[in-house]
C-alpha cells in the first residue's frame, strides 16, 4: 500500500482515493471502498471512449493489491484553476462536465461531484482529471452534484454574463463555489422571468433557505426520473452554450494601436526566435503575453508556452486562437503579475498559488515584453523587486525595456501628475543596475524605429 | 456495499433544497426544450433552420491536432 505521507494536500475530500506525488509523477490511489465502482466502470469499458475523445485524462492501471489500486494518469505540465481561466475557457469546462454526466447516465453511472477543480486545461482543451468522480446511478434519484454544478459553473458564468468576466475571480474567495443565495442576490430582477435562471438560481436559493435547518436527510425520498434529469442537463447545456459576455471585444486590433512599426515588430519577433529557439529552450512563460502573438512565433519548437496576461479579453482571444488552430502546446492564463492567485483552501495549500505551480513546472525562459513599465509605473514595483521575482521563476529572461521617450511610458508618467519626480528612477541605467544584482546581461539590442531595448539576461550562478 | 454508500453520503452535503428543487427545474427544462423543439420543427417546415451544432450528446473522437515535436509530460 502507498504511504499517505506523499498525499497531495488537495486530495482529502473524497474517501474513494487520493493523489500521491511520487518522484516526478502524480499517481492516483484508489481505496477499497471504491473498488466496486471502479471495477464496474472497467467492465463496461466506460473509460476508453472518453480517453479517445480526450474528455477524461487517460490513465494506466499500474498496481493492484487488496488494499489499493494505483493509476498512473497522463501527466499534466501545469494545472490551472477556474479563477485563472477566461470566460470561454470556463464555459468549455462547464460544458465538458455536463457532457460527462450525460455520458455517464447513458451507462447507468453518475458524477458524484461537479467541482470546477475536476477540470483543467491540457493540450489545448479542457479535460476532466478526477477519475474517481463517477459513481453508480441510483434509479430515479436526483443529481447529488447538481448544487455543486450550479455554484461552481452555472452561477459564475451567469454572473460573468451580467457583470463582466471579473465575476469569475469570485471563485478565488469561494473554494466551494459561489453560494446560490449570493448569486441570486446579484442577478438583475428581470432574470426571474427566465425559466432557466428562475428555477436554477432564484428558486433554488429559496428552497435552500427554506430547508437549510432541516436535518433529516433520510426522512423523505426525493425522486426524479432519468428523463427529467436528462432534460435538466440538456437545458443547462443549451443555456451555457449560448452564454456570452456583454463586454465589447475590441482587442483584436491591439497590435495596430501600439506604437510599433512593422519593421520593429518583425525585428522583435526574429530576435526572440533567435534567443529562445536558438537556445533550445522548450518551456516558456510569457508574462504580459497578450493574445500570444509573440509566443506563437516560437510555438512549433516548444513543449509548452504559458501565456499570462491581466487583460481578460486578450486571454480569451488567445484561447479562441488555440481552439481555431487546434494548438496543443499553448496555455492561456488569466494572471495579474501584481496580484498572482494565492494558495487557498485548507491550510492555504489545498489549491496552490500560481507562483508555486509555475515554479514546479519550471519555465526554461520567461518573456517579459513591454510589461516592465506597467509593473514599475502602474504597479509601483521597484526594479529590485521585479528582478528578484523574475530570477525566482527562471534562469533565462528576455525583457523589453521601453525608455522614457516611449509614448506609453510618457503617458504612464503623465498620470503621476505632481508625483512625476518620484519616478525619475525609471531609466535604463537604474534598470540595468538593479537587474545586475540577479542577472548577467548577455545581449542587449535597440529595437529599430522605437524607444525600446531588448535584453537577454541569465541568472547569476 | 452498505459501507460504500454511507461513505459517499458523508462526502459532501448535496443540500436538501437543491435535491428537492430538481424536479421543478427538470419540469421547466422539459417545457423549454419542448417549445424549442416545436419552434425548430415549425422553422424547418418553412426551411428556416440552420444546421444543428455541437450538443450535449456529441462526443467527437476524431480530432486532428497539430503535434509539437514529440511532447513529453514533465
Amino acid at each position: 500500500m502507498k504511504s499517505k505521507a506523499h498525499r497531495h494536500p488537495a486530495s482529502f475530500r473524497d474517501p474513494s482515493g487520493y493523489i500521491v506525488n511520487e518522484g516526478s509523477s502524480i499517481k492516483r490511489v484508489i481505496n477499497p471502498i471504491y473498488f466496486p465502482v471502479y471495477d464496474a466502470l472497467c467492465k463496461e469499458d466506460f473509460f476508453t471512449p472518453l480517453f479517445k475523445a480526450k474528455l477524461l485524462i487517460p490513465h494506466l492501471e499500474q498496481e493492484r493489491t487488496d488494499e489499493s489500486i494505483v493509476l498512473l494518469p497522463e501527466q499534466i505540465q501545469l494545472v490551472t484553476y477556474p479563477y485563472e481561466w477566461s470566460f470561454h475557457q470556463y464555459k468549455q469546462a462547464a460544458l465538458l462536465t455536463l457532457k460527462l454526466q450525460n455520458y455517464a447516465l447513458d451507462r447507468d453511472f453518475s458524477l458524484k461531484d461537479a467541482s470546477a477543480y475536476n477540470v483543467t486545461y491540457h493540450r489545448g482543451r479542457p479535460v476532466f482529471i478526477d477519475t474517481l468522480s463517477f459513481d453508480f446511478y441510483q434509479k430515479d434519484s436526483p443529481w447529488r452534484a447538481y448544487k455543486q454544478f450550479i455554484s461552481h459553473f452555472f452561477a459564475p458564468l451567469v454572473l460573468a454574463h451580467y457583470h463582466g468576466a471579473e465575476a469569475l475571480k469570485m471563485m478565488q474567495t469561494h473554494i466551494d463555489g459561489i453560494p446560490v443565495a449570493l448569486a441570486a442576490s446579484m442577478l438583475p430582477k428581470r432574470t426571474k422571468l427566465s425559466p432557466t435562471l428562475y428555477t436554477n438560481i432564484h428558486l433554488m436559493a429559496k428552497m435552500e433557505a427554506k430547508h437549510n435547518d432541516e436535518y433529516k436527510p433520510k426522512s423523505r425520498e426525493i425522486k426524479l426520473s432519468k428523463k427529467g434529469l436528462r432534460n435538466l442537463l440538456r437545458s443547462l447545456y443549451d443555456y451555457i452554450d449560448k452564454l456570452e459576455l456583454k463586454e465589447q471585444t475590441e482587442w483584436g486590433d491591439y497590435y495596430n494601436k501600439t506604437n510599433y512599426q512593422p519593421e520593429a515588430f518583425n525585428f522583435k519577433k526574429e530576435q526572440i526566435q533567435k534567443w529562445i529557439t536558438g537556445g533550445g529552450l522548450r518551456r516558456v512563460l510569457d508574462i504580459g503575453g497578450n493574445d500570444g502573438t509573440f509566443a506563437r512565433v516560437l510555438l512549433k519548437d516548444l513543449d509548452l508556452a504559458v501565456v499570462a496576461d491581466i487583460d481578460h479579453t486578450a486571454v480569451d482571444l488567445n484561447f479562441a486562437q488555440v481552439q481555431t488552430n487546434k494548438e496543443v502546446n499553448m496555455l492561456p492564463l488569466w494572471f495579474d503579475v501584481a496580484q498572482p492567485s494565492p494558495g487557498i483552501g485548507w491550510s492555504n495549500n489545498e489549491r496552490d498559488s500560481i507562483l508555486k505551480r509555475l515554479s514546479a513546472w519550471g519555465p526554461q525562459a520567461v518573456l517579459a515584453l513591454a510589461v516592465i513599465h506597467h509593473m514599475t509605473l502602474s504597479g509601483n514595483i521597484p526594479f529590485e523587486d521585479s528582478a528578484r521575482f523574475f530570477a525566482d521563476l527562471t534562469s533565462v529572461l528576455v525583457i523589453e525595456f521601453p525608455k522614457r521617450h516611449d509614448s506609453w511610458v510618457d503617458s504612464l508618467l503623465q498620470r503621476k501628475r505632481e508625483f512625476i519626480n518620484h519616478f525619475d528612477h525609471y531609466n535604463q541605467e537604474e534598470f540595468e543596475q538593479a537587474y545586475k544584482a540577479y542577472f548577467t546581461i548577455e545581449e542587449k539590442v535597440e529595437i529599430p524605429g522605437s524607444h525600446r531595448v531588448l535584453y537577454l539576461m541569465k541568472t547569476r550562478e | 456495499m452498505m459501507g460504500y454508500f454511507t461513505m459517499m453520503f458523508l462526502y459532501f452535503d448535496p443540500g436538501l433544497g437543491a435535491m428537492l428543487v430538481q424536479a421543478i427545474v427538470a419540469a421547466a427544462a422539459g417545457i423549454v426544450l419542448f417549445s424549442k423543439n416545436f419552434m425548430y420543427k415549425v422553422k424547418s417546415f418553412f426551411g428556416l433552420t440552420k444546421s444543428q451544432k455541437d450538443g450535449i450528446d456529441t462526443i467527437d473522437y476524431e480530432q486532428d491536432e497539430k503535434q509539437p515535436n514529440e511532447e513529453q509530460g514533465s
